[in-house]
């Protein structure tokens, strides 16, 4: 991992990332219910950006994703014990998300809902971001490369 | 079930020999700072790690892994003397 970032500054960036990403998903339902508007539009691509940025920072920089994209055989025992807790604790948060999602998206269906590209698509990239942001959020000192 | 903690001297050892993490790292196959975590015995190695380490060392496995606080080395090696007689 190339960039050494505290462990409070990962967590800072691992909130900002997933809140931005709420923003985006939350916008774009209100401007495709409420119509388009400059200011919400704004408000989406500035949320989008800000994921981006904080991607970057917290997955990339670090050498994150890189980490939880090495093959097996590249990693030692502690490396691979990260590595499966992170996974894990992923797919217990992602189980959880998905039944919150299912459940409100259940109560609020009005049976011509059409779900749009976004909320897939932040799932997916949830879904894959998850096990680097739980080792960013859960080790006191990463490094790997 | 919650594992015991692991103490070690693999700190001592590696000043002593006046080596880096990074070439202790190279010469268990581990990434160096997994050596790290090892000498803040904030991770117990597999047996087969802590054997590699002992290799590494050339000394008995009790001596430099314990399952109680370790005592400087030299007042164990002169405990032991005595014990010997």
């Amino acid at each position: 991992m190339r960039k050494k970032i505290s462990k409070t500054k990962r967590r800072l960036g691992v909130i900002v990332n997933y809140l931005s990403l709420i923003i985006v998903v939350i916008l774009f339902y209100i401007v495709k219910h409420e119509g388009w508007h400059n200011l919400m539009i704004t408000g989406m691509f500035a949320a989008l950006l800000l994921t981006v940025i904080t991607f970057i920072t917290v997955h990339l920089k670090t050498g994150l994703w890189k980490f939880v994209h090495t093959k097996i055989e590249q990693l030692d025992e502690r490396e691979i014990q990260v590595t499966h807790e992170s996974l894990r604790y992923s797919y217990s948060i992602l189980s959880v998300i998905l039944l919150v999602i299912i459940f409100i998206m259940s109560l609020a269906a009005t049976g011509n809902d059409v779900l749009g590209p976004v909320l897939p698509t932040s799932l997916i990239y949830l879904a894959h971001t998850l096990p680097s942001s739980v080792i960013a959020w859960t080790e006191n000192e990463i490094s790997h490369g | 079930m919650k594992s015991r903690k692991i103490y070690n001297r693999i700190s001592v050892l590696r000043e002593e020999r006046g080596i880096s993490r990074k070439e202790l790292a190279e010469k268990i196959g581990v990434n160096f700072q997994t050596v790290g975590y090892l000498e803040r015995e904030e991770y117990n190695p597999s047996l087969d790690l802590a054997f590699r380490i002992c290799e590494y060392f050339q000394l008995p496995i009790e001596l430099i892994f314990s399952t109680e606080p370790l005592k400087p080395l030299s007042q164990e090696l002169l405990e032991q003397k005595y014990r010997k007689g």
